[in-house]
Order: C-alpha cells, then structure tokens, then sequence
C-alpha cells in the first residue's frame, strides 16, 4: 500500500515538475494577463445577465413561479406549456403573428426587389436616394406609429381626406377588425423596407457586371437578365432577407402595441404581446417564459428549414 | 458615304438615347419612392406648427396660422426635458461600455490564441439567436434581485456587452495584421498599449458605426424600458411619446410635437452618419 501511495506521490510531483514551467510561461506572458482581466468581467457579465437568464428561462417554465417566494415554487413539469396552448388568446395571436410574417412578405418582398433593382441600375445619385429611403428605418418606432394613427384616423384623417378627394371610398384602416391588421403591416413594411432595399441592392451590385454585358450580347432584356442572372445570382442575399423578415415579423412588439394595443377586439393581438400581458399584467412568469421557449423553438425551426430549402446548392 | 456615315452615327446614337430615357424613367420612379418615404414626415413636421381645429378640418399642407404654443404646451405638461436626459445618459453609457467591450473581444477573438476560444466566442454569439423574450422574465427577476428595476441602472447594465458588436469588430480586426501587433511587441509595447494606441486608433471606422447602430438601438427600445422603468420622471423618450397616447386622445397635433422632439436627435445623427449606416448593412448582407 504504502510503495503504491508513495510511486503516485512520485508520479504527481513528476507531473508537476512537467507542468509546472508550461504554467510559468503563460503565467509571464502579457497576453494572458490583457485578455483574463478582460475575460472575468465579460464571463461574469454573460453569466448573469445573458446565459443565466436563458438557463433559469428553461427552469422557470417547468414550475408554477411564486414571485414573493421564487424558492418554493411547485414543480409542474410540462404543465405550462398545456396550460398556455389552452388560453382563450393562445391561438388568436398566434393566427395574428403567422398571418402578420406572410403579409409581411407579400408587401416587403416584391416592393423592396423593385427598388433594389431600380437604385442598382441608376447611374448617378445612388447613395442620396438610398440615404432618402432609408430614413424611415431609423426613425423612432413609436413616432412612426403616432404618425399613421394620425394619417389614418377614419374621420379626420390625411389619407381619407386623399381619398376622397381622388374620388375613392374612404376606408377605416386601423379602425375596423378587418383591416387592422393588414394596415398595420403596411405600415411595418414602409418603416423597415428601406433595410433590406440596401442589403438588396448591396447584393446586386455585387453581382460581376460581365454577366450582365454577356446577356446583353445576347440579345435579352431587362426582365430575362432579372430572372436569369440577377435572382439566381442573389439567392444568398434573398435567404438572409427572407430570414431576417420572418424572424423580425414573428416578433413584432412595438408598431401594435403603439398603433392598436392589439385592438379593435383582437385582430393585431401578435404573439409577443401574448406573452407580455401574460408576465407583467397577468404576473404568471411560469406559463409566460413556457410561452416564450415555444416562440423560440419555432423560430429556431423556420430559420433552420428556410437555410436549407432556400440556400442554392449551384453558381454561375 | 453619306447615307453610310448617317447610319452608324444613328446606330451608334440610338441606344444612348434609349439609355438616356432609361436612367430618366428610373430617377422619377426613385423619386416617387424618395417621396413615400419622406413626406409622412413632412406632413409631421407641419402638423405640429398648427392649432388642433386647422390640423382636423384643413387639407392644406402648409399651416394658415403658424404657431408654437404646441411646443410649449407639451413641455410644460410632459417632462420631456426629463425623459430626454434619460435617453441620453442611458444611450450614451450604453455605447460608450459597449463598443469599448465589443473592440476589446474582438480583438481578443481575432488575435490571441488559447484554448476553448472557438466554443466561447461560438456560445457568445448563439445568444444572438435567443428571442429576447425568453429572457425578458428571467432578466426581470434578475434585475429585480439587485434593486435595478424603476431604474435607469437597469436598462443600462444589461447592454454593457452586445454579441452583434463582437461578431462585427472580429470581423474587422480579422483583417489586421499579425506582423504589425508583433512588431509592437518587439519594440516592447505592453498588451495596453498596442491595444490602445495602436489597434483602436486603425478600428475607428468600424467602432463609430457601431456606436451609431447602438446608440440607435438603444434611443429606439420600448419593450425592456416598458418593462424595468414604471415612474414617469425615469421613462425613456419613447415611452414618454407613446404616453400621449393616452395623456391626449385625438389630439394630433400634440402628438406630432412630441414626436418631432423625439425624431429631431435622430435626424441630426442620420445626416451625419447615413453613410456608416448603409455600409454596414450592406456589408452584412454582402458577408452572408
């Protein structure tokens, strides 16, 4: 016993002695010392207020949350997620949400590739149109909102007061259940269209003009150079698009909550305002976060199946 | 020869012409876009130079009776002097620590080696992928547990480091050089000292546009501030806005102000720095 304990004690200061100066030399290096001191403030920083949230987030939907006594809050599993499938408003905004990000889509999509098109063909003036058409993405969202309450109040707004003058009916935009809710992501869509106009026409500039002098060789025109070099040539940059609009609109939060408050009934009640009149007006942070983890395991989905059936697997 | 030389200078001429025309047609239909995009605006603008009874029945654009009493009725009623300084100082901590944090890791994460770096810097950037209101509750409690919530301290502390800025100044600080770093050290600069006199000095460019992106970020959140800051004289400039809401129901013109006092920093920082902005969304799309 003794011999065994003392050939270990050998064999540990032998390592040691191996180990020993590897340590010391990282121990002298500058480089070590610069990125730990820098490396403990971040780790401690993500660990409580990033990782740790996200690891409590998937703790917290399992239990029914006791807010004055978080520590004896009852374990119920998979009870949340039951419990939330079956609120009243469960599938009212998840039918609001999915049919927000299709609409969202339709208006963005076609509009946005047009004037992609447009600022990639014109020859003089491309940054200052672009720097005009993008000003409404940086603009706050909240004014945005107030600003097209305002232009399409049913009676005294300036959109109505257009119309009638053009001679067509006046409509009640945001105002009837009907139409709030294709109103509003008009509304989405003219406030975020301008960034992806830019990541579009980034894209298609930078698509090797010979292709486009080779097709003109050829005798075609605008629209076969459109659909045969430009779209296919853009697949990438129209993943990241798509992606980035889908992700975006399954969370809208603010424009509704300003414009509508969801209302009239229930016809822009989106998803994530679900979850925050769940948390903070309802105070049922178990049921909310499960809520949330179902919102994030769907996006994750879509993102993932999006990159793989839209990402194109040949090049020119 | 006549003939022949007049009909290569029309051929030769045709097609410029018909480009002319082309760039003609795609400057009105740019235009016509340039003015969806702006005159909402415009119209904002006016809309809050005139009194309420003008605003409601007139159609005109330009106000008959120009007039300033909204500005000063909305500053006397809404403290947005208040709410102004506390985007500002929430704003600019926010930028300020978090494009200082951003260089920092990525430097770090483009030019030193150890080991794990990969998982880390991987890890980092996964949270990017995490819907904030998964953490929103959690984030809530956590704040709560250190006395932060109804304080600007608590949408402050939890911007200190952004994943999107880390990624971002990597990618830039991929590009500079081993050679130059090692020189430095050569020549015996400290850790600090390359990092400070050499490598933020060459990543100016991409720190500002960050810090144009965060700082607009931050002006513009509404749901974390909605959540942590309840007291009105602590609420941030947009949540003061969306206020008049129901401070003032219908009455427009008070909205329009408020609005263009909270739009009015932006618009200065865009016509500065616009062209930060659409390069690096570009680039983000060109790095895909």
């Amino acid at each position: 016993m003794t011999t065994v304990a003392g050939r270990d004690h050998r064999e540990i200061q032998r390592g040691w002695r191996r180990f020993w100066p590897q340590l010391h030399k990282v121990l002298r290096k500058p480089q070590f010392w610069f990125s730990v001191t820098m490396l403990i403030p971040m780790l401690a920083w993500y660990w409580i207020f990033s990782f740790g949230p996200i690891i409590s987030a998937f703790r917290m939907s399992t239990v029914t949350y006791k807010i004055l006594d978080p520590g004896n809050s009852p374990f119920v599993g998979f009870g949340n997620f039951i419990k939330i499938a079956q609120h009243p408003l469960f599938l009212i905004s998840v039918k609001n949400t999915l049919l927000w990000a299709v609409l969202s889509f339709v208006f963005n999509l076609p509009l946005v590739m047009l004037i992609a098109v447009f600022l990639s063909k014109v020859k003089r003036g491309r940054n200052l149109y672009q720097a005009l058409i993008f000003v409404p993405v940086v603009v706050s969202l909240v004014a945005v909102s107030l600003l097209f309450k305002m232009l399409m109040d049913p009676e005294v707004g300036q959109l109505n007061k257009l119309l009638s003058v053009v001679g067509l009916p006046e409509l009640q935009w945001l105002s009837s259940s009907a139409s709030a809710l294709p109103t509003a992501v008009l509304i989405a869509a003219w406030k975020g269209g301008g960034l992806f106009v830019v990541i579009l026409t980034a894209g298609m500039l930078n698509i090797p003009s010979e292709l486009y002098d080779a097709a003109l060789v050829d005798g075609t025109n605008a629209w076969q150079q459109f659909w045969r070099i430009t779209l296919p040539l853009l697949g990438h940059t129209i993943v990241l698009v798509t992606v980035l609009l889908a992700i975006g609109s399954l969370q809208e939060f603010t424009l509704p909550m300003v414009l509508t408050q969801g209302g009239p009934g229930n016809a822009t009640y989106l998803y994530n305002m679900f979850i925050y009149d769940e948390a903070f007006t309802d105070s049922r942070f178990g049921t909310a976060t499960a809520a949330s983890l179902l919102q994030f395991a769907f996006i994750l989905g879509i993102s993932v199946l999006q990159i793989k059936l839209l990402r194109p697997s040949w090049s020119y | 020869m006549m003939t022949a030389t007049g009909k290569t200078i029309q051929a030769g001429q045709r097609p410029v012409a018909r480009l002319h025309i082309a760039q003609w047609i795609l400057h009105a239909l740019l235009l016509m876009m340039v003015v969806v995009a702006i005159f909402p605006f415009v119209w904002m603008v006016f809309a809050s130079l005139k009194p309420f009874k003008e605003l409601v029945e007139s159609r005109d654009l330009l106000p008959h009776t120009w007039t300033l009493r909204n500005f000063e009725e909305i500053l006397s009623r809404v403290n947005f002097i208040a709410a102004f300084q506390n985007s500002i100082i929430s704003a600019v901590s926010v930028t300020v620590v978090s494009v200082f944090s951003s260089s920092i890791w990525g430097y770090i994460f483009s030019k030193y080696r150890f080991p794990g770096k990969e998982i880390l810097f991987i890890i980092v950037l996964s949270t990017m992928m995490v819907p904030f209101t998964v953490v929103m509750v959690p984030l809530y409690v956590t704040i709560a547990d250190f006395g932060l919530v109804d304080q600007l301290g608590g949408i402050i502390v939890t911007g200190f480091y952004t994943a999107f800025g880390i990624f971002m100044m990597r990618q830039f600080m991929e590009s500079i050089p081993f050679e130059l770093i090692d020189a430095a050290r050569i020549d015996g600069a400290s850790e600090w000292r390359i990092f400070f006199m050499l490598v933020l000095p060459m990543s100016l460019s991409p720190m500002s546009a960050l810090a144009v992106f965060v700082f607009l970020g931050n002006w513009d959140s509404f749901l974390w501030p909605l959540i942590v800051l309840q007291s009105l004289d602590k609420q941030t400039l947009p949540l003061v806005l969306a206020g008049l809401r129901n401070l003032w129901w219908t009455r427009y013109e008070m909205w329009a102000a408020g609005s263009i006092l909270t739009v009015v920093p932006i618009m200065i920082i865009y016509s500065f720095a616009s062209r930060y902005f659409i390069r690096g969304i570009a680039m983000t799309g060109l790095k895909a």
